[in-house]
């Protein structure tokens, strides 16, 4: 059986990966995807934990939190495509009239 | 069955009424609203000889009527006390307001004056709180109705508000009794904080308190860390301060002479009756708080005598019939704190009923005179008004002689009394107040050959010699309205001695002294045996006759006589003829200062101008400069704070992002720290 310390550390990679996207990139698309890599290592987390302690309530709880991401992702998309709209770029730098 | 207690909140309400009633329709009745004032305050009138005729029977009454704060065991409440001595008051009131009611008439409607029914609505209001104050049966209500006396007539100066003077004239006599007003209002708390009741008559009185605690017995609550006998005196002369302003002792008297702008029946009014009267009644009402207090006596003696004084000497040189008038006013209210202080408590009371009978008698006089005149003034256009007006002439001259002090007339008997108290109570007392008490009465005797000199100055020049002038050659008729009132005051001004005759009664014991006897039996603790008992016990004030009874009784009454004589003699020999000349020249630089009477209003106008004017825009700089630069330097130091700080709100999403992680990563390097993982 593969130790836990594995998937931790897959996890922590995959959610690093993530906010370096998060932070670096200036395309609202990579910024999506870099949200769905935190939230897919967080599920990894859940289901490796569910594992060691052997119930199910853990996978239960990542299978909605797919579910979750899914709708998220419909509601980024629209986001960015006013985005678009109003601004003719997917550049996140660019939309900076919501402030002083 | 229902007694006149029951009907004694009328007294006030009825001319409370006739406020309303002329204010709101008096353009519709026929006589702008006076025939309402006049119904009304007869109906005054009638109701308080009845209550006199009740009090006489024995009874007196002092009942809450209504209870407007109910705290603790003392509430704050409208009562009415009706003794001995506010049923007189409010007799004399309402006698002197029916007759200013029917004169009215012919100096305000006869003349064509337009604004009557805000005339007679103030009237009204003015009657009604003055009565309101006579009855009160505590200090805090006599407070409220002593400045709604106030407000009244500075309404009433300032009848004629379109000319310059009377608004000049209503300010000044507002704004000068507010004054003494401040102290007595600091007064009124101060009762209140240290017997915590305000109450004037009964066992849980504050005079009865006073008295319990000044025999050490009660508790009182004293203040700034005085014994009882100083702090009270400090409560007196705060309440005294309330007392000056409105019955225009010195220094707060300037305010009365420029009152005469007011129309005539007003000044009639507010010098007999009310506003001024106000003052020396609420000492009286309190008398058993002040016959404790020996400094606050002579205070008040000392006043009172030099005020006597000093305004007699300023009426001699005066021009305007109107300001002599004035003068003596102050003047003679002058008379009645000396003797309020100097331990007479009949006599003041005694001069203040014949001094409103014969001073309302004057100004009506007067008024009937300015009508004549075409409301000229000035007594140097009059002569020889005597042929042409005789029922004016009789009445004013009855009044005069009451106001010179000559017998029989009324003003001799009360005035005599006066001084007799203030001279037997400073002969028999030790010490500072028996002293302070001689030297007032030495200033109240000079009084007297002013008092008669200038009184019969006016005499002469209004009504003797020839007509100087063409109004004066040929005046204006006056009619009933005028007459009458004046035939009635005349009358009585002659008469109204006999109630208190106590130099013919030490005589012929036959002859009674009514007023002696009202005011001396009246109810526990607030009749004169009770007040010469405390002067007696507690003030030390004790009567002393260096020539035996009724040999000083005959040598003041003689002294008193022979000046009042010897006063209206020399202005007899001065200003007989057929034309006078003016005399005021002999007086040298004496005239300069008397004609701009001490210099009082420069004084005062320099008071306020060059020190309280230049004090307050030191104030105002501080409070514009430091407290207000202190709050704006405090707001502006946020606002650029505000404005730097909102620069972190770039807008660019990244830059949250960062922030946000940032702030994750050192949460958790914090929890690490402290939870020890390192």
């Amino acid at each position: 059986m593969v130790p836990i310390q594995y998937y931790m550390m897959l996890s922590a990679a995959l959610f690093c990966i993530g906010v370096f996207g998060i932070l670096t990139r200036r395309n609202a698309l990579m910024f999506l995807m870099s949200v769905e890599l935190m939230l897919n290592a967080a599920n990894i987390n859940l289901v490796a934990f569910s594992f060691q302690n052997g119930n199910l309530t853990g996978q239960v709880f990542s299978l909605f939190t797919m579910a979750l991401a899914a709708a998220e992702v419909a509601v980024g998309i629209g986001i960015i495509l006013v985005l678009y709209r109003n601004f003719s770029d997917v550049d996140v730098t660019k939309a900076t009239t919501m402030r002083w | 069955m229902a007694g006149a207690f029951d009907f004694a909140p009328a007294i006030a309400l009825l001319p409370f009424g006739s406020f309303v009633v002329a204010l709101f329709l008096g353009h519709l009745m026929p006589k702008r609203g006076a025939l309402a004032g006049i119904i009304a305050t007869v109906g005054s009138l009638l109701l308080s000889i009845w209550v006199a005729l009740t009090v006489l029977g024995g009874e007196t009454y002092n009942e809450a009527i209504y209870e407007f704060v109910a705290v603790g065991d003392q509430p704050i409440q409208f009562g009415l006390l009706l003794d001995p001595l506010s049923s007189l008051m409010l007799i004399i009131v309402s006698l002197i307001a029916v007759l200013v009611h029917v004169f009215s008439l012919g100096y305000m409607n006869d003349e064509g004056e337009t604004g009557l029914p805000r005339y007679y609505g103030e009237l009204g209001l003015f009657t009604a709180s003055m009565l309101a104050f006579v009855m009160s049966s505590n200090l805090l209500m006599a407070f409220m109705f002593f400045e709604l006396v106030g407000l009244c007539s500075y309404l009433l100066i300032g009848f004629w508000f379109r000319r310059d003077g009377p608004p000049s004239a209503a300010k000044k006599a507002f704004l000068v009794t507010r004054f003494g007003d401040y102290f007595f209002l600091v007064g009124v708390v101060a009762v209140f904080a240290t017997f915590g009741t305000a109450q004037f008559a009964g066992p849980e009185s504050f005079p009865r308190l006073a008295e319990a605690a000044l025999a050490g017995e009660g508790e009182a609550t004293l203040l700034f860390g005085l014994d009882a006998q100083t702090w009270f005196t400090v409560v007196g002369l705060l309440i005294l301060g309330g007392v000056m302003g409105k019955s225009a002792q010195f220094p707060f008297h300037t305010w009365l002479p420029d009152a005469m702008e007011g129309p005539t029946p007003v000044s009639a009014l507010i010098h007999a009756a009310t506003m001024v009267a106000a003052g020396v009644y609420l000492v009286a009402r309190i008398y058993g708080f002040y016959a404790l207090l020996p400094t606050a006596l002579a205070v008040i003696a000392f006043v009172g005598g030099f005020t006597a004084l000093f305004a007699a000497t300023m009426g001699v040189v005066k021009r305007e019939i109107k300001q002599v008038l004035a003068y003596s006013t102050i003047s003679q209210y002058g008379y009645i704190m000396l003797a309020l202080g100097g331990g007479g408590y009949v006599a003041g009371v005694f001069h203040l009923t014949t001094h409103a009978v014969f001073k309302a008698l004057l100004f009506l006089g007067a008024g009937s005179v300015i009508i004549a005149m075409h409301h000229n003034e000035d007594m140097w256009e009059m002569g020889g008004l005597k042929e042409k007006m005789p029922v004016t002439y009789y009445a004013f001259l009855s009044g005069s002689l009451a106001l010179a002090g000559i017998v029989p007339f009324s003003g001799f008997w009360s005035k005599d009394e006066v001084l007799f108290e203030t001279l037997i109570h400073g002969f028999g007392s030790d010490g500072g107040i028996g002293i302070a008490l001689l030297l007032a009465y030495a200033m109240g005797l000079v009084a007297v050959f002013f008092t008669g000199f200038y009184t019969f100055r006016m005499v002469l020049l209004t009504f003797h010699g020839e007509p100087r002038s063409d109004t004066a050659r040929d005046p204006h008729g006056v009619h009933w309205n005028v007459k009458g009132p004046l035939a009635v005051l005349g009358v009585l001004a002659a008469t109204v001695g006999v109630i208190n005759l106590v130099p013919v009664h030490t005589f012929v014991p036959a002859v009674p002294e009514y007023l002696h006897d009202w005011l001396f039996y009246g109810p526990e603790g607030l009749n004169g045996t009770y007040y010469e008992e405390l002067l007696h016990n507690v003030a030390g004030v004790d009567p002393g006759y260096p020539l035996g009874e009724v040999g000083t009784m005959l040598a003041s009454a003689a002294v008193s006589l022979g000046l009042a004589l010897a006063g209206s003699a020399l202005a007899v020999a001065l200003y007989r003829g057929d034309s006078p000349v003016e005399h005021t020249d002999r007086l040298g630089s004496a005239k300069t200062v008397l004609f701009n009477n001490y210099y009082q209003d420069e004084y005062q106008v320099w008071l306020a101008q060059g020190l309280t004017m230049r004090v307050a825009r030191g104030a105002d700089k501080f409070d514009q400069g430091v407290v207000d630069g202190v709050v704006n330097g405090v707001s502006s130091v946020s606002l650029l704070g505000g404005s730097r700080v909102r620069r972190i709100q770039t807008g660019i999403v990244s830059n949250y992002a960062t922030l946000l992680t940032l702030g994750l990563v050192a949460l958790l390097v914090g929890i690490g720290l402290m939870g020890g993982w390192f």
